[in-house]
């Protein structure tokens, strides 16, 4: 809808996303330490607000922008419990989560009404142990924002070496990542299994192509050993791998990520996670949304305007694929065999800490213009010019799975 | 029994939580599953030896009762002697 987007856009200017000049700064160093020019041309406003320009999104306040899967209600005890349902699976744990056999769980007043019997902290407690993708305003992430795992040996690799990327991951954070890389010239393979595609080709396919594009692309049935050994294979030629899984479906599919780390000279591993890669927190599931509200984002704008809600569009997953790749190049031209492991919510409580020691003015400036924002259009981005094919699910098989 | 429940195994280390139940006995491992763990351990049945997963669903064919796993252990789990089947994945999100 262009056209009401720009009438919108006439009679309130779009805020700027927070923490973009953050993002901006992580690619420029990032950039300048890889002599990319690939990367020095991408711009960190564009990157975190192309998915909700491509979108038309606006912001909505207590309800996440876009297609509104997450929302923030308040608790008896005055807190803010933020709760994302995009899978119709999840809404059938509902009633465990409230202790409530009657709850209609397609209804978000009833959900909201709920919520607000119980104590957030207890809420949050419940929803991580039912693995539904939950946060509290004033919680404070448990895990580092980046943690070396393990560790594995050194390789040595010729001047002319072109690195391999295996990407299991996807969504947003993980793929984003793995386009980074991309653009840092290395060759990235973008893995998905039948059953589990990345619905984000389907759902969102403008936002897709931009972070997948040039990324050759491969199906593995997961159910078949010999793909399972195809892949392992492949994971051992391979520089750097990207997942967003849960450890235990890694394990289930037969890939230790520890093991490959200790095995495979130079490997550089991500493991991109809701709230980190370690212990109890390595079960729970964080999406963008939440995430977001768990690194304290929504708080700190709440605190400078009395509103709270969302702040940007999704916006752990940017800020994680852009530290992640930073990540991941680092240790790449280390040479030094690692498993890294990368929690969403305590990347964005790091970035909005950085930023306001950076110019705190600035950044709460641009929080505060957020809050009063409801209703607007996000700003619009120039959609970014594709300069590589998008590769069809499946179309690179036969040259890196050979079985 | 109430969703939202925990119940825990008497014969070994798994813990669940009621997604959905009716009026049956809960049981792992053989022996009935209750809130509190009981001081004495119970045997383990061989024919409920199988295993649970840390976040499985488990369900029973009419769709009466659904477990979530939330501590894995050596016992499986059953309704009135019955032994419920793992839930299939969940699929991925489309987005958030």
């Amino acid at each position: 809808m262009p056209a009401e987007r720009a009438s919108r856009a006439s009679t309130s200017p779009a805020p700027a996303i927070p923490l973009a000049r953050w993002a901006d700064r992580q690619l420029k160093a990032m950039a300048r330490a890889h002599a990319s020019a690939a990367l020095s041309a991408l711009d960190g406003a564009a990157i975190m607000g192309e998915r909700a320009s491509n979108g038309g999104f606006s912001i909505a306040g207590r309800i996440s922008a876009g297609p509104g899967g997450s929302r923030l209600m308040p608790t008896r005890d005055g807190g803010w419990f933020a709760l994302t349902l995009i899978r119709e699976v999840d809404r059938e744990l509902l009633p465990a989560l409230f202790g409530n056999a009657e709850i209609d769980p397609s209804d978000w007043n009833a959900i909201e009404a709920a919520a607000a019997r119980r104590d957030c902290i207890e809420l949050v407690a419940r929803g991580r142990l039912l693995g539904l993708p939950v946060a509290s305003a004033d919680e404070l992430p448990v895990s580092q924002p980046v943690q070396v795992m393990t560790r594995g040996p050194r390789r040595e690799r010729s001047p002319g070496h072109r690195p391999l990327v295996v990407d299991l991951s996807a969504i947003w954070a993980g793929p984003l990542a793995g386009h980074l890389l991309w653009q840092a010239g290395m060759e990235v393979v973008k893995v998905e299994s039948p059953s589990r595609p990345d619905l984000i080709r389907r759902d969102d396919p403008d936002t897709f192509d931009r972070i997948n594009q040039g990324k050759a692309s491969v199906l593995v049935d997961f159910t078949c050993a010999e793909q399972k050994a195809a892949l392992v294979a492949l994971i051992r030629r391979a520089d750097v791998v990207i997942e967003s899984s849960r450890p235990r479906a890694l394990l289930q599919l037969g890939i230790d990520a520890d093991q490959l780390v200790r095995d495979v000279p130079g490997l550089v591993w991500l493991s991109v996670t809701g709230h980190g890669a370690l212990g109890e927190a390595a079960q729970w599931v964080g999406i963008g949304n939440d995430c977001g509200v768990a690194g304290g984002l929504s708080r700190a704008m709440a605190d400078l305007t009395g509103e709270i809600g969302y702040v940007g569009d999704a916006i752990a997953d940017p800020l994680t694929g852009i530290t992640a790749a930073r990540e991941g190049l680092a240790a790449y031209r280390s040479g030094a065999a690692q498993r890294i492991g990368l929690s969403m919510s305590a990347i964005v409580s790091m970035a909005l800490a950085e930023e306001r020691a950076h110019d705190r003015a600035a950044v709460d400036d641009e929080l505060h213009a957020w809050g009063c924002s409801v209703g607007s259009a996000f700003r619009h981005v120039a959609p970014r010019p594709l300069q590589a094919p998008v590769h069809p699910p499946g179309a690179d098989n036969e040259s890196y799975l050979p079985c | 029994m109430k969703p939202g429940t925990r119940l825990k195994s008497a014969a070994c280390d798994t813990e669940v939580m009621v997604i959905r139940a009716a009026e049956g006995l809960i049981e792992c491992g053989g022996s009935p599953m209750e809130e509190a763990k009981p001081t004495q351990a119970a045997p383990l049945a061989a024919d409920f030896s199988a295993g649970t997963l840390m976040g499985k669903r488990y369900v029973d064919a009419d769709g009466r009762y659904e477990l979530l796993c939330v501590k894995p252990g050596k016992g499986s789990l059953s309704v009135d002697g019955i032994a419920l089947v793992v839930k299939d994945a969940k699929p991925l999100p489309a987005s958030d």
